[in-house]
């Protein structure tokens, strides 16, 4: 989210403390550890940090200080934690966390289960906790969660020439599309190369292994048969497939998406260079705010849609916080990671856009927006939390998910680009993929 | 029209005519300086904006963390990590070619070609391949995330070019007059002190650029190595302006004019040195 | 006790054969002997103890099926597993030649480049310092910077190129630079070589100014044209300057790595795959560390060759001019 999105969405929270001000912080709720230092290495970036900015009420309230290590994104991050793990050097206490990396760490974060108790796990959703679950063990308290649902522009829905035209060429009625097949005929109706594109999606590593992910489930199929085979490859494999490559053939995306990754979408929707855009939550705010963005105000929302197997696309992961097994202090690392994803902090996070993990604030933050009249976000919210409670699902949670992507990505940008049909592209890449997970033992 | 005129029309002419070329050349870069004082909405707009109508400082006011808009990025601790681990590093690189050099051009040993060409080839190691091995013995030695972890690995990496400079300097340097001065009663140590460095200073000063620029510049190797603010340096400050599904462009472009106005003052003030330094550094002897 | 140009034959020293108890005689004695030993000292330990030691560490990994995530693996022997599996590997293979391809397109087109505005340079007599100062400007970004400018830049919707030549009417096409084929392969060349061609200008530049003018007068009156005199007179004289700068360049290519790294990530399909991209992602995203710090190896041999290539150029023009001179 570019400085700009921030700006809005600051001053639209400049309300925080006064509200905070009302909320009662007992100060004995997270213990007292006077005179300790934490050791955390968190995640960097505008749409983190606020969060952060709350640090210091916790401080407060037990007498520790919190020292960060390192604040960068979580790729940086995931290098520096494997590069600790390495060196032995896993000096610190709490660690960032997301739900898809963390089963390549294995055991150096501890089962939250034993530190935290069942009462602050009930506030958290169901499916949300099962999918920050490793091996059985509880390595990370989800902070906010995303998945992804389809913006749309909604002016070109309603004017009447692109109604009547799309009726007589597709034979059924223009409207936010319920299935991607749809999607495919809609963007190939509103792409207009190369001022105007139909749709979008992100080109490149683990990014297009999750969205091709999602589809192939949509389609009916599996990465994975239950003995750890690869069966990406399989008919639903490359019904899935084709449909990025039809799209991308067809001229209905932007040439470069095979380049594209996450802010390469989100900047392109808010150009109003494209109709439709799959994409994560905390994008909303942002395609809605007119310092940033040229379809503010005319920016619809749907819940995303249904591949040919009567599945919605629903690629999910949570941003998370962990506590290490080395940690000299868990308890102190426990109440520190409780009071970032406790009640107030995740409504400081849900009044920025970004998705909450405990029920009760997706309902309270759904009504605050509700009496400030900010119909949108109360339409995101509402689709959103469909989508999570219904449609999220996670990669494999398994230490291999990044290396399998890393054989995957090249190979669908193969197909997309024509190098190869689909069908072989798949082959190839679940050979390879057999030997990864053949190397790893499961096989 | 008389031929000076002539002349000096031509000249002119010429001289416009290499202007133009500079600056088509350094167009990708002004535009990452200009983008730095315009806010993001302008600079990727579509259709595009050429003219710009919002120049701003708002980019580095955030930077600076004015308005507390965002957490200030730490840009004072990176600008002295830079500054203390590029200015230490180029220094004991200095000293260190300076002695290797001397001893090249000045003293006749064993295997001489062997070590000079030697030294060469581990500068040719690719920083990635040794990025994990350093980051190891870093970490066992205790100085992961210090400014000395990462001066150290920036002399190795000037040493051996800053040795083939001054090496090639003092070939130039005729013993003549170091033997002279010694038979004045110097010491060979007085005599190269009085003698031989005054006359080897832009050799010295153009290494001492390069190897500036490199260790200011690194990013590679300072990713791996440095963690806080206690030794990140300015390129992977940079690195602060992306989150997982987006980058800050204008807030980097700003952050690199922050980069890039040191070095470019410092490399303006030693111009005269740096070409002549060049010239008898490397070839000749 | 001068030394001529180095790359001659060097006369063969007494050798050091008493390593005589008496050891103070013996230094008094072969104080000249041990000086540039002293000299070397703290040049040689600072190489070997950042490169020798952690090669020698990465050598010992790559014969272990090394997980960064799993450091118990580092103790298991495996041979030269890593390396066979290398052999076999047709992207392997491919990123190799591809490699070698982007080092030899861009050093040739940064040399020609520097060149060109050497000359123009040279030419000029007024307010050089300044242009000088303009030439070098692409050397003050860092590595990362140029790889995020360019990825903007070639970017298809919203890249200031794009919309350049869509505005001039060349195009009415979006064209995707980093993803067609030749093109990401020229963008990304592109790009190194904007980075890195103001170091060839910089020392063409050098060499031109240490040119003696008199074989050009000379030329010049006995009739040559200007392209005579640069083929036969300044070309030759400037050749070892040109090996100096590749050879400087090669030793640092790898660099290109942070570039490749952010504006393609060796993609699409592989594409533009090097193989430092290569080892970063089989390094530290899938973790095998074995299996990279294998391939880190080879590349090193392949810088290592380009090196020693320039080097020995760099030897024997510097032989030709001395015999010229």
């Amino acid at each position: 989210m570019s400085l700009n999105a921030f700006k809005t969405m600051a001053a639209s929270a400049a309300l925080i403390p006064a509200l905070l001000a009302g909320t009662a912080f007992a100060a004995g709720d997270y213990g007292s550890f006077e005179d300790y230092t934490l050791r955390v290495k968190l995640i960097g970036g505008a749409q983190y940090e606020p969060l952060y900015a709350e640090i210091s009420k916790w401080e407060e309230a037990t007498g520790a200080t919190v020292e960060i290590l390192s604040r960068k994104n979580h790729f940086e991050l995931d290098r520096e934690i494997k590069q600790d793990i390495a060196a032995g050097t896993l000096d610190w206490c709490v660690g960032s966390n997301h739900t898809s990396f963390a089963p390549q760490y294995g055991n150096i974060y501890v089962d939250l289960r034993d530190h935290v108790s069942g009462d602050v796990l009930a506030g958290f959703v169901p499916l949300v906790l099962e999918h920050s679950t490793v091996n059985d063990r509880l390595v990370q308290l989800p902070r906010h969660s995303d998945v992804s649902n389809l913006f749309y522009i909604k002016s070109l829905y309603q004017d009447a020439d692109n109604q009547s035209q799309f009726a007589a060429e597709y034979g059924y009625d223009l409207a936010p599309p319920e299935t991607w097949q749809q999607v495919s005929d809609q963007a190939k109706f509103f792409a207009n190369p190369p001022d105007f594109f139909g749709t979008q999606f992100v080109g490149k590593d683990e990014a297009i292994t999750g969205r091709f992910y999602e589809m192939l489930v949509a389609e009916g199929g599996q990465l994975f048969n239950d003995g750890w085979e690869p069966t990406f490859n399989s008919e639903a494999g490359v019904r899935a497939l084709t449909w990025f490559v039809d799209l991308y053939q067809a001229g209905a995306v932007p040439a470069g998406v095979p380049n594209y990754l996450w802010d390469d979408t989100g900047l392109g929707f808010a150009s109003g260079t494209v109709a439709m855009n799959l994409d994560w939550g905390g994008w909303s705010a942002f395609f809605n705010d007119p310092e940033n963005s040229k379809v503010a105000g005319d920016v619809g929302l749907t819940r995303a849609p249904k591949g040919s197997a009567g599945i919605r696309t629903g690629w999910s992961g949570s941003h998370t916080f962990s506590v290490t097994e080395t940690c000299d202090n868990k308890e102190a690392a426990a109440s520190f990671v409780s009071f970032l994803t406790d009640y107030d902090r995740q409504m400081v996070e849900a009044r920025k856009g970004l998705l909450p993990t405990r029920t009760q604030v997706w309902d309270d933050a759904k009504a605050e927006f509700r009496a400030d009249g900010n119909d949108f976000l109360v339409t995101v919210f509402e689709t959103y939390q469909a989508s999570m409670a219904e449609d999220a699902f996670t990669p494999p949670l398994i230490p291999e998910w990044i290396e399998v992507s890393n054989v995957l990505w090249p190979q669908l940008q193969a197909a997309m680009i024509g190098d190869k049909s689909a069908k072989e592209a798949l082959d190839e890449a679940a050979a390879d993929a057999r030997i990864v997970m053949e190397d790893a033992g499961y096989l | 029209m008389n031929r000076a005129l002539k002349n000096q029309i031509k000249a002119a002419g010429l001289w416009l005519a290499t202007f133009v070329v500079m600056v088509i050349m350094c167009v990708p870069g002004l535009w990452v300086v200009l983008s730095g004082f315009r806010p993001n909405r302008e600079i990727l707009a579509k259709p595009p904006i050429w003219i710009p109508q919002d120049l701003t400082l708002s980019n580095f006011a955030k930077i600076f963390g004015f308005g507390a808009e965002q957490v200030a990025i730490p840009v004072l601790s990176y600008f002295g990590n830079s500054m203390v681990i590029a200015i230490t590093s180029t220094l004991i690189a200095l000293s260190i070619g300076m002695a290797g050099g001397y001893a090249f051009a000045r003293f006749r040993f064993r295997f001489k070609n062997s070590v000079f060409l030697g030294l060469m080839l581990f500068r040719a190691v690719p920083g990635i391949a040794l990025s994990l091995p350093v980051f190891m013995l870093w970490s066992w030695l205790g100085i992961i995330d210090t400014q000395l972890g990462l001066i150290i690995v920036y002399v190795s990496l000037n040493v051996p070019f800053t040795i083939w400079l001054i090496d090639g300097f003092f070939r130039q340097i005729p013993i003549s007059l170091s033997e002279a001065a010694q038979v004045d009663g110097c010491t060979r140590w007085q005599a190269f002190w009085k003698i031989e460095f005054p006359l080897a200073r832009s050799g010295v000063a153009a290494a001492g650029v390069f190897a500036f620029l490199t260790s200011w510049n690194e990013f590679a190797l300072a990713s791996q190595l440095t963690r806080s603010t206690d030794s990140k340096t300015l390129p992977v400050g940079l690195m602060d302006f992306t989150a997982q599904f987006t980058i800050d462009w204008a807030g980097m472009c700003a952050m690199a004019v922050i980069i890039i106005v040191p070095a470019l003052v410092l490399t303006f003030l030693v111009q005269k040195h740096l070409i002549s330094g060049l010239t008898f550094g490397g070839v000749k002897g | 006790m001068i030394e001529t140009a180095r790359g001659r034959a060097v006369g063969p020293a007494p050798p050091l054969r008493r390593r005589g108890p008496d050891l103070i005689r013996y230094i008094r004695t072969h104080q000249t002997r041990l000086t540039p030993v002293l000299l070397l000292a703290p040049a040689i330990l600072t190489m070997l103890f950042v490169v020798a030691m952690p090669l020698a560490f990465s050598l010992w990994t790559s014969l272990t099926p090394y997980r960064l995530t799993r450091p118990e693996t580092i103790e298991t022997f495996i041979g030269l597993r890593n390396y066979i599996r290398l052999f076999q590997d047709e992207d392997f293979w491919a990123a190799f030649g591809r490699t070698i391809l982007f080092l030899a397109i861009a050093l040739n087109v940064e040399f020609l480049l520097g060149l060109c505005i050497a000359l123009l340079i040279n030419k000029i007599t007024w307010g050089q310092r300044m242009l000088r100062t303009i030439m070098m400007f692409p050397m003050m970004f860092s590595p990362i910077l140029v790889g995020f400018q360019f990825k903007f830049i070639f970017n298809d919707n919203i890249g200031i190129l794009n919309n350049a030549l869509q505005s001039l009417g060349i195009t009415d096409q979006a064209i995707a630079w980093l993803v067609d084929g030749r093109l990401a392969m020229f963008s990304i060349i592109f790009a190194e070589v904007w980075m890195s061609t103001s170091v060839f200008a910089i020392l063409l530049l050098a060499g031109l100014f240490a040119m003696p003018r008199d074989p050009i007068e000379a030329a010049r009156v006995d009739g040559c044209n200007p392209w005579q005199v640069f083929r036969h007179i300044t070309l030759p004289f400037l050749m070892p300057f040109a090996f100096i700068a590749m050879t400087i360049r090669s030793l640092d290519v790898a660099r290109a790595y942070d570039i490749v790294a952010v504006m393609t990530d060796g993609g699409p399909a592989g594409r533009t795959e090097l193989l430092w991209t290569m080892i970063a992602r089989t390094g530290y995203e899938n973790a095998r560390m074995g299996q990279a710090n294998a391939m880190a190896y080879i590349s090193t041999i392949l810088s290592i060759a380009f090196t020693y290539y320039f080097f020995t150029k760099l030897v024997a023009a510097r032989r030709y001019m001395g015999g010229a001179e």
